[in-house]
């Protein structure tokens, strides 16, 4: 319930230092650090429309402009659009002959009940319409100006290569045989200087630029005379929903293609890994790569909080849940935020150091390139550069202390055939009595003391927080020389809201 | 005299209505070819015209005078029609308004409505509130979940849409549902008790 | 925050062999044309038109108080005819919600109050919110949240949404429990 619909209430700070519920972070088990949306690459795996569902090959879906060649929605209330059968009695009972009357179809809107038929566009024959599609009156200016900056962007890497020619072969300039420049020489051959920049060299024909006119046609005569009727009118929403078009009254208003979807791979930014993929059918609800903290991280969950009273001491109970396939110890520990700062100071030197390292590696990897083999190292460095973000401060404001308990407890792993296995839970396991209230299976509900801050004042929201240390047992095959899975120290800081700060009796 | 001391309360949920119902007894009248089920919620006056649907567990309340509903129109389950007039004109003793419903309307899922006067053809979706002040011509549609509760006359072919009750003028009358009536005539009684038609045409 | 036991009345609902639950104060039309695959609850004063065309749940479906489920038609030209409404596993209705979809997906949330319009498809893992219209025959992607009249995509769901539905029919089943008497 607590992801559906409810605000998130306990949230765990992001190794970039954002505050995420749990459902909404990621694990990467290569670097075992917590990712969040912020902090993953995000690439477009596959484009579909939503209404069809079918999948679009991206370089279709270029050429479309990322719409559905075959769904539309209504411009009038932009919902999805149905295609419907005539009624051809009309059409049999004028011809009254026994030939089947040909089906004719018409697009129609279920919500607002907007029809083609409202704006005049004929009815089609077939059901995938072939409906005429709205020629846009800039078309061609647009076209142009895409044309004269994709020339300009060419003219700029021919550019770029150049330079990369120059530096490489700058011991062969007659600079450098005779001391004299290029410019130089021009000046003295007596041409002007600098005539050839490749950029206005190599320009396309540049578009008539817009003109401003100081004579402005006047407004009819009806604008102010005649009555205005409002639903002759269309609404702002509905002049953005076409901006090439932006009609004012709406029976200028034709069905616009519905936009596509898209299906996305994750991959963390640090290491490459992907931590998401999904599968490639777009009503797939299934990954192919699903490294998500839900199934990793243990699951703080708020159970009860006594009625908080600043200052005093209250009883919260806590339910964790491991999600993992491998028992793991938990171990509650102060947040500390400062430590949390000077940690940081440890580790910025790191990522710069990283920083730097995959700089000289871009850098070594470049230069190389352009002498012999540009393709793969080239693409390699420029596919997803290794971008490390300096985490940055939590900002949560705690106000509520936490007891920490001196004891740790024990999850053990998850059992999908536990849920119907109804006899008791027998697993032995040594509790602190003090600490863990009771527990199923991988589950175990906790008790600690909190305490909201002296001066807080009422109706004010409690926030406490913890840094949970749990065991993660790595599973990854891919490291050789261990056989053995390894366990990991992972810790997470966990923030609870706890509710509303009541009076003090 | 008891009873128009009772009207000028505030609270129109007064039994009084009830009082007054239980005293002019509910008749109701199924003209033939009507199909109502036993599990609705019938009170009061209310005559139903043929090839009238009504499904279990829709109420029709008569509760400030009669209800006449026309011939083919669909009462789905959860419709509350209620004929209440609003508070100022309740006093008015000597006249009893007749709330009149044409033909060929639809009234969707959970929808109530209060209307003073409906004409036909209209449609009424799925948990759209009508209030008492609100008077429908023919041919309009009122979407799912509007509320319309303003002093208003809808005029023909209106049709009323999303959250902010949008209105748009229609192309044509929304088509008559006599084909679902057609197959619902032949299906609910298969499952239901179906009340019997007590008034010859 | 950890669901709430929510207690009923023990003699106003049925628990059937597959553990379904349901309440006597239902409407279930056609219950011969009703199958609800095990583990659902279907709360008072709910309204089920099994008249219709069949209507299929999955395991652990929760359909809340005056919840409406109705088979959607369809028009020919020679007639109308019911559809069967089927409904996949994990689904949450809410209160005074009509559903009177075609497909309803599995890992499925409807909020309180919803109108789900005629023969619309919900695919699995989608989120309608409170007070949702969606307009007849609309579809919903899976991983999408709608809300708003019509209904229209506000955003998305997170991965596991599937798994977090898992685990909200299941409690919410583990903790709809009859009120023990002392």
């Amino acid at each position: 319930m607590s992801y559906i619909i409810t605000p998130d209430i306990v949230r765990y700070a992001c190794t970039c230092g954002l505050l995420k519920p749990i459902s909404n972070l990621y694990f990467c088990r290569y670097c075992t650090q917590l990712r969040c949306s912020f902090c993953v690459c995000h690439e477009v795996d596959t484009n579909f429309c939503g209404k069809c569902s079918e999948n679009i090959p991206s370089s279709e879906a270029r050429v479309k402009k990322n719409r559905c060649g075959n769904c539309y929605i209504c411009p009038c209330c932009e919902q999805e659009l149905s295609t419907r059968i005539a009624s051809t009695k009309t059409l049999s009972d004028t011809e009254d002959t026994k030939t089947t009357p040909k089906k004719m179809y018409y697009l129609s809107c279920q919500f607002c009940r907007w029809s083609s038929r409202d704006v005049g566009i004929p009815d089609q024959s077939t059901v995938t319409g072939g409906w005429p599609e709205r020629e846009n009156v800039h078309a061609n200016q647009l076209q142009e100006l895409v044309d004269m900056y994709k020339a300009i962007v060419l003219a700029q890497k021919q550019q770029q290569e150049k330079d990369k020619k120059k530096q490489r072969g700058k011991y062969l300039s007659y600079t450098d045989r005779t001391g004299v420049t290029a410019a130089a020489l021009r000046k003295r051959i007596g041409l002007p200087a600098e005539l050839t920049h490749p950029l206005l060299r190599s320009k396309p024909k540049e578009p008539e630029p817009a003109v401003a006119k100081t004579e402005v046609e006047k407004l009819p005569i009806e604008l102010f005379t005649e009555p205005i009727n409002l639903m002759d009118i269309t609404t702002v929403d509905q002049r953005l929903l076409q901006p090439e078009a932006q009609p004012t009254t709406v029976d200028k208003l034709f069905p616009v293609h519905k936009q596509l979807s898209i299906k996305r791979t994750l991959r963390c930014k640090s290491c490459e890994h992907n931590v998401s993929k999904p599968e490639y059918n777009p009503s797939s609800v299934k990954f192919k790569i699903q490294l998500f903290a839900y199934y990793h991280i243990p699951e703080v969950r708020i159970v009860t909080v006594e009625p908080l009273r600043a200052g005093q001491s209250c009883e919260l109970i806590l339910k964790f849940t491991n999600p993992s396939q491998h028992q793991t110890t938990i171990t509650i520990l102060e947040l500390n935020l400062e430590q949390q700062e000077v940690e940081e100071a440890e580790v910025a030197p790191s990522f710069d150091n990283m920083e730097n390292l995959s700089l000289q590696e871009k850098q070594q990897m470049s230069l190389p390139s352009m002498l012999s083999q540009p393709s793969s190292l080239m693409s390699m460095s420029t596919r997803s550069p290794t971008i490390t973000v300096k985490p940055r401060k939590i900002s949560e404001n705690v106000n509520c202390d936490v007891d920490v308990p001196s004891s740790t407890f024990i999850l053990p792993p998850r059992d999908d055939a536990a849920e119907y296995d109804d006899s008791g839970d027998t697993h032995n396991i040594q509790d602190d009595t003090k600490l863990v209230k009771w527990r199923k299976s991988n589950k175990a509900y906790v008790k600690l003391n909190v305490t909201p801050k002296e001066d807080l004042g009422l109706n004010s929201d409690v926030v406490c927080g913890f840094t949970m240390q749990h065991v993660y047992t790595n599973t990854i095959t891919g490291q050789m020389d261990k056989k053995e899975p390894q366990k990991y120290d992972h810790k997470v800081k966990v923030f609870l809201h706890l509710g509303k700060l009541v009076g003090s009796e | 005299m008891g009873l128009i001391l009772l009207d000028s309360l505030p609270l129109h949920r007064i039994p009084c209505y009830g009082l007054k119902i239980n005293m002019s007894r509910n008749s109701i009248k199924i003209l033939p070819g009507a199909l109502v089920c036993e599990e609705s919620k019938l009170r009061g006056d209310i005559t139903i015209g043929s090839g009238t649907i009504v499904h279990p567990r829709a109420s029709i309340i008569a509760e400030a005078g009669p209800i006449i509903i026309g011939e083919y129109c669909l009462i789905e389950e959860q419709v509350r029609i209620v004929h209440r007039l609003p508070f100022d004109q309740r006093n008015k003793e000597n006249s009893t308004p007749v709330l009149l419903i044409g033909s060929h309307n639809v009234f969707e899922v959970d929808c109530n409505v209060e209307s003073p006067k409906i004409g036909s053809n209209n449609v009424f979706e799925a948990k759209c509130f009508v209030g008492n002040r609100v008077t429908v011509s023919d041919g309009c549609i009122i979407g799912a979940g509007c509320r319309l509760t303003e002093e208003q006359t809808l005029k023909d072919k209106m049709i009323i849409y999303g959250s902010r009750c949008q209105m748009r003028e229609g192309l044509d009358k929304p088509q008559p549902q006599t084909l679902q009536i057609e197959t619902l005539t032949k299906m609910l009684p298969n499952y239901h008790h179906i009340k019997k038609s007590n008034k010859k045409n | 925050m950890e669901l709430r036991d929510i207690n009923y009345n023990k003699s106003d609902y049925v628990e059937t062999a597959s553990g379904n639950k349901v309440c006597r104060q239902t409407v279930l039309c056609g219950s011969q044309n009703i199958i609800l695959q095990g583990k659902v609850i279907v709360q008072s004063e709910a309204i089920i038109r099994g008249d219709l065309a069949n209507v299929k749940t999955g395991r652990y479906c929760i359909i809340s108080k005056e919840a409406v489920l109705r088979p959607p038609y369809k028009k020919f030209s020679k007639g109308v005819a019911f559809f069967p409404l089927t409904m996949g596993d994990h689904v949450y209705v809410g209160e005074k919600s009509l559903v009177n979809a075609a497909i309803v997906g599995n890992y499925v949330y409807i909020g309180k109050n919803c109108v789900i319009g005629r023969r619309c498809t919900l695919r699995d893992c989608c989120v309608i919110e409170d007070n949702t219209i969606l307009a007849p025959e609309t579809v919903v992607p899976p991983f999408t949240r709608y809300s708003g009249s019509p209904g229209s995509c506000i955003g998305d769901l997170p991965e596991c949404q599937a798994d977090l539905m898992v685990d909200f029919t299941r409690s919410y089943y583990q903790h709809f429990q009859p009120t023990k008497l002392i």
